[in-house]
């Protein structure tokens, strides 16, 4: 056992980071807060909600609604907009003082970015891109990952030390309809903020939210890839004739093309639509990691070989630029009759 | 002014090499080829980018096994002033925790005023390692960075992130951690005079635990996190079906909107 081993039977209670920008909350903090819910009902303990902003009332109530027990809240201007140290700060400075046993956190861009700047100090076990979560009867976390490329399922421990925190990987789970008869029930506790403006190192000078749209919950995708080009007209109309949210590989967000919002895969959002069709995508095991839990895959590429056909049921090889536009006047000439009875 | 920049760079297996061993059908990572982490590549191109913009030297630092020093000499070759080995039997089962810290010395002793580092590895993609550093050292920093703008009249380097559903402009003080968003800062050609100097002259620098004064804070005793099973995975079955024309895809589509 090392030195910096701590007394794992002080530590109680999971944590759940609700990630709010401008009062907009990040759609993985709901799914966190329901996953989380089953670990507590397996532990027996509380299921705490942790904001950090300004202006969080109505984000602190919805995290009731939606199954946390408490909510600890750190309101104050200096959270917003988001930047590393002042939360990392803040959120150490909680986790320190209140002793959680297990922290979840999403792992978004703003999630990944501070974790360690608690887990660090903390000196706490920190997994990430968690994809499955249990916890056994000694309240040790099981936090399963994709390893080696997506082809084994690593399960990472922390037995000595707490807190036991992971960044999850958004889409994997669902999240719970919020119940706003929970709210009356739960407590909003209002943290000391412990940090101050004149101790920041980062100052944000400009920032631009765009696309913030969430094609986890999409029933229908239409993922564009490198193939595309720049052009996503032909991929648009298949999206509008299919009624299919857009969606890209990391090549065509990277390109600009489509905004990060949209990105599946490793690093972007994992999907799991009835129908997902891949346009001009290759198949790169960090873009199937995050589709393959699809029900029926369609692939369009001109590449006989590309990786993507051997993760579709059906495959057209073909030069997207002819066949989206073919499929799409196939499907908007013959309206497909919903199936009754 | 000039700036010292460090940039971390680590050996990997070549993702695109590894095989199947025939015996167990399982991947054979262990025969796949060392290269440098893809992304840090990126990283490199970013260190060099900003050293254009403030004049200075680019010093890749890897932490790793004595064979590393092959990613360091790429390194050299793209353009690195110098580099560091840090390497030592000490380091073995070091988790992000340790890892960064050990980066985090490094970072101090070498008194760089940048970080640069890559958005993941390919073999263990945590990503934790570049805010660790940061973390470590009570520093800034500035990940998913997607351009760099540095500006020594203010002590400062700012740089364009990467936010979900848009960007921000972000400044930090120095000595701050960078990392680099994969796909931003296409890595430029190594020369073929700077090759050859790598792989025949150049003699990186080695540290090992003592020289940083960790000897007592690395490996797997004071790593929190530890890899208990591990499962493989089987494959999502799929049909694989070929169709010739797109009217083989109606039904298929039919039968997923009904
Ligand atoms: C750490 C890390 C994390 C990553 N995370 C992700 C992630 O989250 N998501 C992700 O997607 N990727 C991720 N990647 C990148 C991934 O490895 C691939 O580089 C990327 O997915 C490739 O995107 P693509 O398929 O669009 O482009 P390419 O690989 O360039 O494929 C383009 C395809 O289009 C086809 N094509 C070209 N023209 C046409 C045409 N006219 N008609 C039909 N087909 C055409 C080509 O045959 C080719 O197969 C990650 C990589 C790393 C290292
Ligand atoms: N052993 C190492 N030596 C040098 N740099 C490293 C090492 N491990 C991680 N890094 C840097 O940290 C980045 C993120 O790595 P990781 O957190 O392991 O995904 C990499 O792209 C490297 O720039």
């Amino acid at each position: 056992m090392s030195d910096d081993a701590v007394d794992v039977g002080e530590y109680e209670d999971v944590w759940v980071f609700v990630e709010e920008h401008g009062g907009e909350v990040m759609p993985v903090s709901w799914e966190l807060l329901a996953e989380a819910a089953k670990l507590t009902e397996t532990t027996g303990d509380d299921l705490v909600a942790l904001a950090i902003g300004e202006g969080l009332e109505t984000v602190a109530d919805e995290a009731l609604a939606r199954g946390a027990d408490r909510v600890l809240v750190a309101d104050d201007p200096v959270f917003e907009p988001y930047r590393a140290d002042p939360y990392g700060e803040q959120f150490r400075a909680m986790v320190e003082e209140r002793k959680p046993s297990i922290v979840l956190i999403g792992g978004t861009h703003t999630g990944r970015d501070f974790a360690g700047r608690v887990a660090v100090p903390a000196h706490a076990g920190l997994t990430a891109d968690v994809t499955e979560l249990d916890v056994d009867d000694e309240g040790i976390l099981q936090a399963r990952r994709p390893a080696f490329g997506g082809d084994v399922l690593a399960t990472i421990l922390c037995e000595e030390h707490r807190p036991q925190m992971a960044t999850i990987r958004p889409g994997v789970f669902e999240a719970a309809a919020p119940d706003p008869e929970r709210v009356a029930d739960g407590d909003v506790v209002s943290v000391d903020v412990v940090v101050d403006e004149a101790d920041a190192i980062s100052e944000v000078l400009e920032r631009e939210v765009g696309d913030t749209a969430d094609i986890t919950e999409a029933e229908r995708i239409v993922a564009v890839g490198r193939g595309v080009e720049g052009d996503l007209e032909p991929a648009r109309r298949l999206a509008e004739a299919l009624d299919a949210e857009l969606a890209a590989s990391r090549a065509a967000v990277d390109e600009g093309w489509v905004d990060g919002a949209r990105q599946v895969g490793q690093t972007g959002k994992t999907v799991r639509p009835d129908l997902y069709v891949a346009v001009g995508i290759s198949g790169a095991i960090q873009h199937v990691e995050g589709m393959n839990k699809s029900g029926t895959v369609v692939a369009i590429n001109d590449d006989p070989n590309a990786p993507i056909f051997e993760h579709a049921d059906y495959g057209i090889v073909g030069d997207l630029f002819e066949v989206c536009p073919a499929l799409a006047d196939r499907l908007e000439g013959e309206p497909i009759q919903e199936v009754t009875g | 002014m000039t700036w010292t920049i460090a940039v971390g760079v680590k050996q990997v297996p070549d993702a695109d090499e590894v095989g199947i061993d025939p015996d167990t059908g399982r991947l054979d990572r262990a025969s796949a080829p060392a290269v440098m982490n893809g992304p840090d590549r990126h990283a490199l191109e970013a260190a060099l980018t900003i050293r254009d913009q403030v004049g200075g030297e680019v010093i890749a630092m890897t932490m790793g096994p004595p064979n590393a020093t092959s990613v360091l000499e790429e390194a050299v070759a793209m353009g690195s002033d110098d580099a560091v080995l840090i390497s030592d039997r000490a380091f073995a089962g070091s988790d992000t925790w340790p890892t960064s810290l050990t980066l985090a010395r490094a970072a101090e002793a070498l008194e760089a005023d940048v970080v640069v580092c890559g958005e993941e590895t390919t073999d263990s993609s945590t990503g934790q390692v570049p805010p660790g550093i940061a973390a470590h050292n009570g520093w800034a920093q500035l990940t998913y960075a997607e351009a760099v703008d540095a500006r020594p009249e203010e002590g400062r380097l700012a740089a364009r992130r990467d936010v979900e559903g848009g960007y921000e402009l972000v400044a930090a003080e120095l000595p701050v951690v960078v990392a680099v968003a994969f796909g931003e800062f296409d890595p430029r050609p190594a020369p073929l005079h700077r090759k050859i100097y790598g792989e025949n002259d150049f003699e990186p620098t080695v540290w090992d635990a003592e020289a940083l004064g960790i000897e007592d804070e690395v490996g797997l005793d004071v790593s929190p996190t530890s890899v208990g099973r591990m499962e493989t995975v089987d494959p999502v079955e799929r049909k694989g079906e070929v169709v010739d024309e797109v009217d083989g895809l109606l039904e298929p589509i039919a039968e997923v909107r009904a």
